[in-house]
């Protein structure tokens, strides 16, 4: 209960003061996040892939020292196996920052880190019911709000399918409420990320595909007609408190992560089609109503350069876009975000997916997982972290570390922490 | 639709990893009485050996929707044969198994199972209770290590407790129960009854249009679909249970030419693809030789069981690689003759005319099972 008042004071600051107040920490983050990273991370948790013929070949949490003045700076310092691939995804802290909640696309665990000493996460507590007791499948997005995680899964135990919905949990790990993804006034099902913007009471989702396709190998997926039918190819914009979609848009092509700008004066979002490789901005018209507008290409979309992971800069006013299958990152000028303008570009290896952005957008950090029946094959399926520093103009590597090296798996989603006071955490 | 082609000569002998998986076990014939032996309009009477065990079909339906019986708990029967997409997947060509990997066929609709004398694509199956355990143990599958597991991974389970030994005789779980139990759900799966067996068997002459009256005449006559999908006076399983070339097997295996993928990108926007340009991104795909693998006689190289076209018109995509999407396109297909096998057409052209192959499509869809049409509703 003090965990919860002290989670919902920390959302009435946001929504009062709005987002652009923190000055520290990733820029993807719920912004019902509290105990922030002042400045510089100690760490980075790389939620990686186990791999058959890699390691241990099971799911888990790589911990790496990303402090420049450590003497294990670059180095991987911790690592644990969460036991058996269950094709893990993504990551999100709780409200107070202590607990990282990390899903796993195929059999559904959720594992809840405890990081009082981020150097040493460790495993509390393991869901197990995710699927029987919401019947969805495929926990994505882990996002936090006051007391509770909200899930948005990716499909259904029934078929497989891309029909699917949110599950709300508290802190706890108990499921609150469920709410599928509506099907009418233009709505198609379909799930994939959540973004908040707490100021107007807004929540925006996107939408991708069901299980037979992100578990299957993409190269079959895309000579078969009856599978590329099955993307999402909407965006709803809901009232955040009552849980009620405002308005369905039609954003084709698969649209993925979402990123609201975290300036307070802002009323835009923007996001990437992963099949269609454009970039689509969501705001609001002089009505105040929400529209959807294509605002520019991502590479040549005749090449299918499969944009995935996109992080945007603190003051809005930069965008990076990571292109899968070209191996290539590239910088948009937002400053018009009406008309996002590619900057600078950087091949970064055979394939790159994840990217993470620190607030100050000095450092950048990448990684190479997509799916594990998505990533390249044979000598094209490198597996590495890359933390680079960001001038403003080019990207100079500071690190590297190799995954299959260092016999780890697959590189995929990343959280930065610090060492923190215990009584930051609630201790 | 198909025409028995003989093949020449041997190709070096390959099986497939699930011919390898067969399961060697004998097993008496459990099958017995118990249910009601109704049938609906248009299929023959269930033989005794055919005919679910009324006692054991609840038990197998949940065996069969049962997630846990994959090796990570997330695979059920039913997540490839899905009741509401014609008790295959519709949303696939080829089935996705154990951590996405991918199999070399579409899966199989199991209406009527109960008749089937051979299963799977390339029958190498003879008995629907020994066949359960083939995608059970399959690494590609479920991916179970042993037949002990899954035996005592259900005994473990407390909803179980008690069932099997209700419905055979105080036996409890094990290779023969599970396989019976899910047999004897599987031969419920019966689907006849259609605006077709109505008309011809119910002999309402209003059950059918003029168009798909006509689609049946072509069915029966020029198309020689009835050759292979076979009507009898009585009823009617669309299957002679035989197997046939159509020039698909071969074109997957050795088809010569560079290839070019028409990809949906969102919905009314294709591009063209390369094959070559997906290489990095491909898994090899599993090679697959058809009944060849069971018979190891050269004439069965990519040959591939009738399948019965009951509910045809929810059972998409079709062949068994499913690799045509809607049924104008296998009739466009059989149409030109198949595809090439061996250096020549693997069928012959039929020249049918545009409204004949509309009726026949027209048709097609006059053998859907009302109930089952209800089921796939839902799904979008």
């Amino acid at each position: 209960m003090k965990k919860l008042l002290k989670s919902t004071v920390c959302m009435l600051a946001m929504v009062a003061a709005g987002p652009a107040v923190t000055l520290a920490d990733e820029t993807c983050n719920s912004p019902f996040t509290s105990a922030l990273i002042k400045g510089q991370e100690d760490f980075l948790h790389v939620w990686t892939l186990g791999e058959v013929g890699v390691g241990d070949e099971s799911d888990k949490l790589v911990t790496i020292d990303v402090q420049p003045n450590s003497p294990t700076y670059g180095k991987v310092v911790h690592s644990v196996s969460v036991g058996g691939r269950g094709e893990a995804h993504h990551t999100g802290f709780t409200d107070d920052r202590r607990f990282l909640w990390a899903g796993r696309l195929d059999d559904n665990k959720i594992f809840v880190f405890d990081l009082i000493d981020p150097s040493k996460p460790k495993v509390v507590k393991t869901i197990t019911d995710f699927v029987d007791k919401t019947g969805f499948v495929g926990p994505h997005t882990f996002y936090a709000t006051p007391g509770r995680m909200m899930i948005q899964a990716l499909s259904n135990k029934d078929t497989h399918d891309g029909q699917t919905g949110i599950a709300v949990y508290n802190n706890s790990g108990e499921l609150v409420s469920v709410h599928k993804m509506p099907l009418e006034n233009g709505g198609d099902g379909y799930g994939y990320d959540i973004g908040i913007n707490p100021a107007m009471n807004v929540m925006l989702t996107s939408s991708f595909t069901g299980w037979t396709n992100y578990m299957m190998d993409m190269g079959q997926m895309v000579k078969d007609p009856d599978a590329m039918k099955k993307f999402g190819k909407s965006m709803i914009m809901w009232d955040y408190k009552s849980m009620k979609p405002i308005k369905t848009m039609e954003v084709p092509g698969a649209p993925l992560e979402i990123r609201w700008s975290l300036k307070p004066e802002d009323n835009w979002a923007i996001t990437a089609t992963a099949l269609t490789s454009k970039l689509w901005l969501v705001k609001q018209d002089e009505k105040g109503e929400w529209q959807a507008k294509d605002v520019g290409t991502i590479g040549d979309p005749s090449k299918i350069p499969l944009p995935v992971d996109i992080s945007i800069s603190a003051d809005a006013k930069g965008l990076w876009v990571n292109t899968f299958l070209d191996g290539t990152t590239r910088y948009y000028d937002l400053t018009n975000p009406e008309a996002p303008k590619e900057v600078y570009s950087k091949k970064m290896g055979s394939q790159v997916n994840m990217v993470s952005l620190s607030f100050d957008g000095k450092r950048v950090y990448f990684t190479t997982s997509l799916l594990a029946n998505w990533d390249k094959k044979g000598e094209d399926n490198e597996q590495w972290l890359k933390a680079y520093d960001w001038d403003g103009k080019q990207l100079v590597e500071k690190f590297s570390v190799d995954f299959h090296a260092e016999k780890l798996g697959r590189a995929h989603h990343m959280k930065f922490s610090a060492k923190t006071k215990a009584a930051a955490l609630g201790e | 639709m198909r025409r028995k082609r003989r093949l020449p000569l041997a190709v070096p002998i390959c099986t497939s990893v699930l011919t390898i998986l067969l399961v060697g076990h004998i097993w008496p014939n459990s099958a017995s009485g118990g249910a009601d032996d109704a049938v609906p309009l248009g299929l023959p009477p269930l033989e005794a050996h055919q005919r679910p065990v009324k006692a054991q079909v609840e038990l197998g339906r949940k065996l069969f929707f049962d997630r846990r019986l994959a090796f990570n708990n997330t695979n059920s029967c039913a997540m490839c044969h899905i009741e509401s997409q014609g008790l295959t997947s519709n949303q696939s060509a080829r089935a996705i198994g154990m951590e996405g990997r991918s199999l070399s066929r579409n899966a199989p609709a199991l209406y009527n199972v109960a008749y089937q004398d051979t299963l799977f694509h390339d029958g190498r199956e003879s008995d629907l209770a020994q066949q359960a355990w083939a995608p059970l143990l399959s690494p590609l599958e479920m991916a179970n290590p042993s037949i002990g597991h899954v035996v005592d991974k259900i005994r473990s389970f407390e909803d179980y407790r008690g069932l099997f030994e209700a419905v055979f005789d105080g036996h409890g779980p094990s290779m023969q129960t599970i396989g019976d139990a899910l047999a004897s759900y599987q031969r419920t799966l019966l689907s006849g009854n259609s605006r077709f067996d109505k008309w011809y068997y119910g002999k309402q002459d209003d059950a059918l249009n003029a168009d798909e009256k006509a689609g049946f005449e072509v069915f029966m006559g020029k198309g020689q679909c009835a050759t292979c999908h076979t009507v009898g006076e009585k009823s009617a399983l669309f299957t002679d249970h035989k197997f046939y070339v159509t020039g698909i097997g071969y074109y997957n295996a050795i088809g010569a030419g560079s290839r070019v993928a028409k990809v949906e990108l969102a919905p009314g926007y294709f591009i063209d693809m390369k094959y070559e340009d997906m290489k990095s991104f491909s898994a090899p795909r599993i090679n697959d030789i058809g009944r060849f693998a069971v018979t190891l006689d050269a004439k069965d190289r990519w040959a591939y069981k009738t399948p019965s076209l009951r509910n045809i018109e929810l059972t998409y995509p079709y062949m068994h690689d499913g690799s045509l999407s809607t049924l104008e396109d296998v009739v466009a297909f059989y149409d030109k003759g198949g595809l090439e096998h061996d250096g020549e057409r693997a069928l012959q052209p039929l020249h049918l005319a545009e409204k004949e192959k509309a009726d026949l499509v027209a048709f097609l869809r006059t053998l859907t099972t009302a109930e089952d049409q209800a089921k796939h509703e839902g799904y979008r």
